[in-house]
């Protein structure tokens, strides 16, 4: 009975060499301590670890200490092994294989170095940081694919799925979209599209293509054309060299040149109104068009602020036929309205005018020297003004009562020559006539009407004539004449417009008094246009480039590119939206 | 910060002595890199842009284009500086130019967004790009204050022979431990077991190192009962090797202050391609 103890080693070239020794008695020792029977210079092994007692193939192991041992790799204090089976036990971090021998001794085998050591430092690779991080290629390629799958592969993969039906992308009902387009969208897009946000494919239909002007027009379909498409070509002033050069890039892309939509509406520039064009979209072809149109109309126009023909107005040449022509405010235009009418008269403060209102008082709405508003009524949507209509806006004073039948007056009819006519001629003994004197209705008798201001002339018998003549009632304001052998007076045009073409807005203007503009205190005719010119609006508006405290003009201010006639109705569409 | 930072570095002057790749060429690559940026800037002041800057004007397509260009030659370098060449396209001049240009990038690339930014692809690219020459410039100029101190200040003592040293000094106490106790015996075993190298990132870059056993079997040891000759000797190996854990520790904290920032630069490189690919084939899928 005894053990033997094969300490098992590997050299170098890998040969295994076993070295036996016995040891005699029927208990073993384990330990770092050298005195042990089985010395581990292990320091995770206590100096006395355990011990060993065999009794025939019955092997009973014994912790010394606290720390025990593993036995097929549970951790146990005391353990019994059949020496005939085997078994492994480690000690600290020594295995220590147990078995017989044929001839009855307990074999322990320890195998490994003498000294067992963890080794800290392999190479000095453990200083790079790569020791320690995960490896750059992995993370690289991870991004690198996740960042095209989900903003490239997906949107692409699912406009093409979605694209192969044209009409379902374009539907304002469509139900479905494209899925992750939305990162795509380089800034939100005007407040007039924004419904349109989530819907990219609705404008962008075709792969690689711009959006085309025919996806524009498909839902603005009453926007009308400039001019004629050869024209517009015509006017063009040609490209420069770099313009031909960009031209040339945006037709490789499929861009449709110049003249289509999204060369003047530029859109994703913020969730705003959209901006307006620039001037120079219009100076391109207005800067030099004469050159290039020759039969234009039109004069050349850049920059409000240095090029820009005089206003034209739309003044009525002839009152018989109400013809009107576009006459250039240079020109010193005369309109033929057919009224014989002084504003001056009405506005001078020093005037009868002036003293017959301001007497009128203020409850009848007056008691002040006359001015515009007293007259002219705005408008309701306030772009202009309403037309002067003769009941509402000076029979106040201008009064048609032409006598007075016991408590009541006796009134002409505005408007209607031969009633005035037969009235007037067929005036009977009872009526009384009002001689020389008139004034507002009611008010007869009253002071400032005894002072002979009007002078209607209704005595009997040539009360037509008198009312005609050039101070009578009806010839004071209308020219008579003879039409078809009847008394009439000339037809009488009113402008609601003087430029038809343009925006312009008075609503606008509402902070400037009226004769800032309009030269009325000086007129004594009816023929004059009391429109500003050209250089005095410039005394306020300039050019795109004007800086403070003039006022940047750009040509979309005042005109419309796809619309005229309408302008007035659209500024008031625009000043809504503006808000 | 570019001059300032390599100075130190390159001491130019002398004919035959090391140039910085900053100052490669007499800042040849800086000029170009400065009067791309200023080009840029001025365009972007001056050229009129409807309806304002931004990235789809014919200005604002160019930018994008010459950044793009840019970046895609930058991203080569990691290609290129696999190969080493000298004269006029030396790897030096790369490096010099890739410094120059990816610092204009953060103009151009700029001034391309017309300032800009949103919640979209294109934002993204840009911070990527924005990224990656942060932390670009961060390695320069821990290339440039740095490697001085990973190589001196460390008692000369080279890298492979700290490892070493080590192992000498663990195989020293591994025998001088033999007669201690078992728990004396434990702390030792611990501190021996416990390799420099496992710091993880944080603990690196810091440099400090809380949990280290060889200072807790130091602090183990006062007081014990066992052989004071054995316990005096085993005290001063784990001495010794505390110090030298210590150098260790330095030299791993400058070795990851100068490699931690490619661990952004070239994940974010490779992402920032990737951004950019899909920026501009969007951009013309939606033209």
């Amino acid at each position: 009975m005894g053990f033997r103890l094969r300490q098992i080693d590997y050299t170098a070239d890998g040969r295994r060499i076993a070295r036996d020794r016995e040891v005699a008695g029927d208990t073993l020792a384990i330990g770092r301590a050298g005195e042990n029977d089985l010395h581990l210079p292990d320091l995770a092994v206590e100096p006395w670890h355990a011990t060993l007692t065999a009794a025939g193939r019955r092997i009973t192991v014994r912790a010394v200490g606290d720390r025990g041992f593993a036995l097929d790799g549970r951790q146990v204090t005391e353990a019994v092994i059949d020496a005939d089976a085997g078994a492994e036990l480690r000690f600290g971090s020594t295995p220590v294989t147990i078995s017989r021998e044929a001839d009855g001794m307990v074999l322990v085998e320890i195998e490994g170095a003498a000294q067992v050591r963890p080794d800290p430092a392999d190479d000095k690779a453990g200083f790079a940081l790569a020791a320690v991080m995960p490896g750059k290629r992995p993370l690289a390629w991870a991004l690198f694919a996740l960042i095209l799958a989900v903003f490239l592969v997906l949107p692409i993969a699912s406009h093409l799925t979605l694209a192969q039906d044209g009409t379902r992308v374009r539907a304002a009902n469509a139900t479905g979209h494209v899925i992750g387009d939305k990162a795509w969208n380089p800034g939100a897009l005007s407040l007039a599209h924004h419904m349109l946000s989530n819907r990219c494919e609705a404008c962008h239909v075709k792969p690689f293509q711009p959006v085309s002007s025919e996806t524009c027009v498909a839902c603005h379909r009453d926007v009308h054309d400039h001019a004629p498409a050869g024209r517009l070509a015509e006017a063009r002033a040609p490209a420069g060299l770099g313009a031909r050069v960009l031209q040339g890039v945006g037709h490789a892309f499929g861009h449709e040149g110049p003249g289509a939509c999204i060369d003047c509406h530029v859109e994703h520039q913020g969730m705003k109104a959209m901006e307006a064009p620039r001037q120079q979209f219009c100076a391109d072809c207005h800067a030099g068009l004469k050159d290039r149109l020759a039969d234009t109309k039109l004069g050349d126009a850049a920059d409000f602020g240095t090029l820009h023909p005089e206003f034209r107005a739309s003044v009525v040449t002839n009152a018989e036929t109400r013809q009107r022509s576009l006459v250039s405010l240079a020109d010193h235009p005369h309109e033929d309205s057919g009224l014989t009418f002084s504003h001056r008269a009405h506005l001078d403060r020093m005037g009868g005018v002036a003293r017959m209102a301001i007497d009128l008082g203020e409850a009848r709405g007056l008691g002040h020297a006359l001015d515009c508003a007293d007259c002219h009524q705005r408008s309701p949507d306030g772009v202009g003004f309403r037309p002067i209509d003769m009941e509402r806006d000076c029979e106040a004073c201008h009064s048609l009562v032409f006598a007075r039948v016991g408590g009541t007056f006796l009134k002409l009819r505005h408007g209607d020559v031969a009633q005035m006519e037969a009235q007037l001629s067929n005036m009977a003994t009872p009526v009384t006539p009002l001689d020389d004197t008139r004034g507002r209705p009611g008010d007869f008798g009253a002071s400032y009407a005894n002072g002979g201001l009007y002078h209607a002339r209704f005595t009997p018998g040539g009360a037509v004539a008198r009312a005609m003549a050039p101070d009578g009632i009806c010839g004071e304001c209308h020219k008579p004449e003879m039409r078809g052998g009847k008394l009439a007076v000339r037809p009488v045009t009113q402008t609601a417009r003087y430029l038809p073409d343009g925006w312009f807005d008075h609503e606008a203007h509402r902070q400037t008094r009226c004769a800032e503009c309009h030269a009325a205190a000086n007129s004594a005719s009816a023929s004059d246009v009391l429109l500003p010119r050209l250089a005095e609006c410039r005394s306020c508006h300039l050019g795109e480039a004007a800086s403070k405290p003039k006022i940047p003009s750009t040509c979309v201010m005042c005109h419309s590119y796809h619309t005229s006639r309408l302008a007035p109705a659209l500024a008031v569409n625009i000043r809504r939206r503006q808000g | 910060m570019a001059t300032r930072s390599a100075a130190p570095v390159g001491r130019a002057n002398r004919p035959g002595a090391h140039e910085s790749f900053l100052r490669h060429r007499r800042f040849r690559w800086l000029k170009i890199g400065l009067v791309l940026a200023l080009l840029a800037l001025a365009g972007f002041l001056f050229i009129p842009a409807a309806p304002g800057p931004y990235g789809g004007t014919w200005f604002g397509y160019t930018l994008g284009t010459i950044g793009a260009l840019i970046i895609a030659w930058l991203a080569l370098l990691g290609i290129r500086k696999r190969a080493m060449t000298r004269g006029r396209w030396s790897l030096k001049a790369w490096t010099s130019a890739h410094v120059w240009l990816g610092l204009a990038l953060i103009v151009i690339a700029t001034l391309h967004t017309g300032l800009r930014l949103g919640l979209n692809l294109a934002t993204l690219a840009w911070t990527l790009m924005m990224l990656v020459i942060l932390s670009g410039v961060y390695g320069i100029s821990v290339y440039a204050a740095l490697p001085a101190s990973l190589s001196r200040g460390e008692g000369e003592q080279t890298q492979p022979e700290m490892v070493e040293g080590l192992r000498a000094i663990d195989r020293q106490l591994g025998d001088a431990a033999q007669p201690l106790p078992g728990t004396e015996a434990e702390r030792v075993r611990e501190a021996m077991a416990q390799s420099p190298f496992a710091a993880g990132l944080r603990r690196r870059l810091s440099g400090h190192a809380p949990d280290c056993a060889t200072l807790a079997a130091l602090a183990g040891l006062e007081g014990s009962q066992a052989d004071p000759a054995a316990l005096a000797r085993v005290r001063s190996l784990l001495g010794r090797r505390r110090a030298l854990l210590e150098k260790m520790r330095r030299q791993m904290q400058l070795r990851a202050l100068l490699e931690v920032w490619l661990y952004v630069h070239i994940p974010l490189t490779v992402a920032l391609i990737a951004a950019l690919a899909a920026h501009i084939v969007s951009v013309f899928y939606y033209g």
